[in-house]
C-alpha cells in the first residue's frame, strides 16, 4: 500500500476481470499504489488495451465469461515483455495454454493489495536488473 | 492320484463326471450369486448349458503334447470350471492366431457357443465402438510377446457392448517356447459408468469450489470498497480478514463437498497459510479429525485472531518465532471435543494480559467459543502465549 511501481509515479497497470465488483477493489487498490488503473471486464478491452497503452504489469482473470481465458491478452503482454500475474479461484482447471505462458499465480481470493503489490514486484525487479 | 490322472488322461470321463457332479449345485450357485458382478443375466446363465464346464478336459485331451500334464492339468481343469473370470488361449502358430480354448465364463460373457468361437481370431468381438488405438496397443504387444492390460468395447452375440478388461500375455513351455497366447476377460461396464460418475461429480464440487472462492473475493471486494469510501479502511480490513479466514476455513471442504464434515487440520492449515507464506514458522500437528461445519468456522475464525495477534505482539511478529498448532479428540465418548493447543515460542516477551492492546479482539475469540459452546485457556507463558482451545465435536453431524 502505498507503495510507487516506480520513480514517476501515474505507471498504468491493466487490470482486467470479468467481476465487476472485484474489478472495482483491484482498481481502488491499483490507486492505493500509486499508480494508473486501466480496467477491462472483456477480453476484447483488455486486448485494446495491451496493444494501444503503455502499461507497467497486469492482473489477469485466467477464466472469463463465456468460456474464455485470459491467454490473448497474456500472450499480447509477454511479447511486448510486460509483466503480469494471473489472479485465479481455479488453479487446476488453469488452461494449458495460460499454464505454458508462466505469469506469477495469485490465487481467489487473496487481499487486493496483496494481488497489485505481487503485480508490481515484477516491475521492480525489472527495474532493479 | 495326480500322476495316475496323467497316465489315464485320455480315458477319464468316469472320474471327471463325478468331480463334475460335486462341484455342480456349489458351482451353480456361485455363479448366481456372482452374476451380477459379470452382467450374466439368468438368460446368459441358461447359455452355459451342463452344470460341469468340461471345456478344459476336452481342451486337454485334444492337446496331450502341451504342459498342462499332471497336477498342472488337473487345476487347469477345475481353475477354468470354476473361475468367473473369462478365459481364452490362443495358438500363434496357426495363422491369425485362432482361439483353440474358452471357459464358460468366456461363453457366459460373450453370449457365443463354444463351436461359434473356437478357431476365430479374438477380434470378432471388437465392434464399431472399438478404440482402435486400444487395438493396435494388443497386436504390438502380441508382436513383441508382451503382456497387455488394456480395456476396450467389446460387443456379445446379441450386439450388446461391454466394456473388457483385456489381460493378453504369452504362455511358454518348459523349453521356453511360445506356445499359446492366454487372455483373460472381465466385464468393467459397472466400473466404468461407476467412475464416470466420480468423475463428474468432481467436475461438479471442483465449479462449487470455484464460485465459492470468487463468491468470497467479491465479498471481500465489496467490503473493501465500503471501507474506502466511507474512510473506513482499517475496520474495513479487519472485518475483510476476516470474511477471508472464514472463506479460507470452508474452501478445502468443497473437495469432499458429499461428506458433510470437514477435515479439521485442512481447513486449520487453509487458515494459517497466510500467516506463514514459507511454510517454515507454523507447526501443525494432527491427526484426520473430522467436524462439522459449524464448529469449522468458529475455530477457523479464532485461529485467525490468535495468529494476527502473533503477527502484530507475538512468535510471528519478529523473526525466529514460531508458532505449534496441534489438534485432537478429547473428552468423554457421550461428549468428545476438539481440543486445539496454540503454542508461541521465540517471539517478545509476553505482555501481561491485563493491559494489552490485543483485549478487545481476544475478546470476541472468547465470545465466539463460547458461543459455539467450547472455551478458551490461556497461559502466559515467559517463551510466549500458550492457548488451549475447545469445542464440542459433532462428527456425526450432516
Amino acid at each position: 500500500m502505498g507503495q510507487s511501481c516506480c520513480p514517476n509515479d501515474g505507471c498504468r497497470v491493466l487490470v482486467l476481470d470479468d467481476e465487476p465488483l472485484i474489478l472495482l477493489d483491484l482498481e481502488f487498490a491499483v490507486e492505493d499504489a500509486g499508480c494508473v488503473p486501466l480496467t477491462a471486464l472483456e477480453l476484447a478491452e483488455a486486448l485494446a488495451i495491451a496493444e494501444s497503452e503503455h502499461i507497467v504489469a497486469a492482473i489477469l482473470d485466467v477464466s472469463l465469461a463465456h468460456g474464455q481465458t485470459c491467454a490473448p491478452v497474456a500472450k499480447a503482454l509477454a511479447e511486448r515483455g510486460v509483466p503480469y500475474v494471473l489472479h485465479t479461484g481455479d488453479l487446476d482447471r488453469m488452461d494449458e495454454a495460460v499454464r505454458k505462458l508462466g505469469g506469477v499465480l495469485v490465487p481467489k481470493p487473496t487481499p487486493a493489495a496483496v494481488v497489485v503489490s505481487r503485480a508490481l514486484e515484477g516491475v521492480t525487479q525489472r527495474q532493479g536488473a | 492320484m495326480s500322476s495316475d490322472r496323467a497316465d489315464q488322461a485320455p480315458e477319464r470321463p468316469d472320474e471327471a463326471t463325478k468331480a463334475g457332479e460335486a462341484a455342480s449345485g456349489d458351482d451353480r450357485a456361485f455363479y448366481d450369486a456372482g452374476g451380477a458382478g459379470q452382467s450374466a443375466g439368468p438368460q446368459r446363465a441358461s447359455q452355459a448349458g451342463g452344470a460341469y464346464d468340461d471345456s478344459a478336459e476336452r481342451f486337454l485331451a485334444n492337446h496331450p503334447d502341451d504342459a498342462f500334464i499332471g497336477a498342472s492339468g488337473v487345476l487347469f481343469e477345475q481353475a477354468m470350471a470354476q473361475t468367473r473370470m473369462a478365459v481364452c488361449l490362443c495358438d500363434p502358430h496357426t495363422p491369425d492366431a485362432p482361439i483353440v480354448f474358452v471357459n464358460r465364463a468366456f461363453r457366459w460373457l460373450t453370449g457365443y457357443e463354444e463351436h461359434e468361437i473356437i478357431g476365430r481370431n479374438c477380434r470378432f468381438l471388437q465392434g464399431p465402438g472399438t478404440d482402435r488405438s486400444a487395438v493396435a496397443r494388443i497386436r504390438q504387444a502380441v508382436e513383441n510377446e508382451d503382456v497387455v492390460v488394456v480395456e476396450l468395447l467389446n460387443y456379445r452375440k446379441d450386439g450388446s457392448a461391454f466394456w473388457n478388461a483385456l489381460h493378453l500375455g504369452p504362455i511358454y513351455d518348459a523349453q521356453g517356447r511360445l506356445i499359446y497366447y492366454f487372455g483373460s476377460q472381465w466385464d468393467v461396464s459397472d466400473v466404468r459408468a461407476a467412475r464416470a460418475d466420480e468423475r463428474h461429480a468432481r467436475e461438479l464440487a471442483r465449479e462449487l469450489s470455484h464460485r465459492m472462492k470468487n463468491m468470497f473475493a467479491v465479498i471481500g471486494g465489496i467490503v473493501n470498497f465500503t471501507g474506502r469510501s466511507r474512510g473506513i479502511e482499517v475496520e474495513a480490513r479487519e472485518i475483510n480478514d476476516r470474511i477471508q479466514a472464514l472463506g479460507r476455513a470452508y474452501e478445502t471442504t468443497l473437495d469432499e463437498a458429499s461428506s458433510g464434515s470437514i477435515e479439521v487440520g485442512q481447513a486449520i492449515r487453509s487458515v494459517l497459510s497466510p500467516y506463514d507464506p514459507d511454510g517454515k514458522r507454523i507447526h501443525f500437528k494432527g491427526n484426520g479429525l473430522r467436524s462439522d461445519f459449524s464448529a469449522v468456522s468458529v475455530l477457523g475464525l479464532s485461529l485467525h485472531e490468535l495468529a494476527v495477534n502473533a503477527a502484530k505482539h507475538g512468535a510471528l511478529s519478529s523473526d525466529g518465532g514460531e508458532v505449534t498448532v496441534a489438534w485432537q479428540k478429547n473428552g468423554s465418548s457421550e461428549a468428545p471435543t476438539i481440543v486445539i493447543d496454540w503454542i508461541e515460542q521465540g517471539g517478545p516477551a509476553v505482555n501481561p494480559p491485563e493491559n494489552n492492546a490485543e483485549a478487545p479482539t481476544m475478546g470476541i475469540v472468547d465470545r465466539m467459543l463460547h458461543m459455539a459452546r467450547g472455551n478458551i485457556m490461556r497461559d502466559w507463558h515467559p517463551d510466549g502465549l500458550r492457548a488451549r482451545l475447545r469445542v464440542p465435536l459433532r462428527e456425526d453431524a450432516v
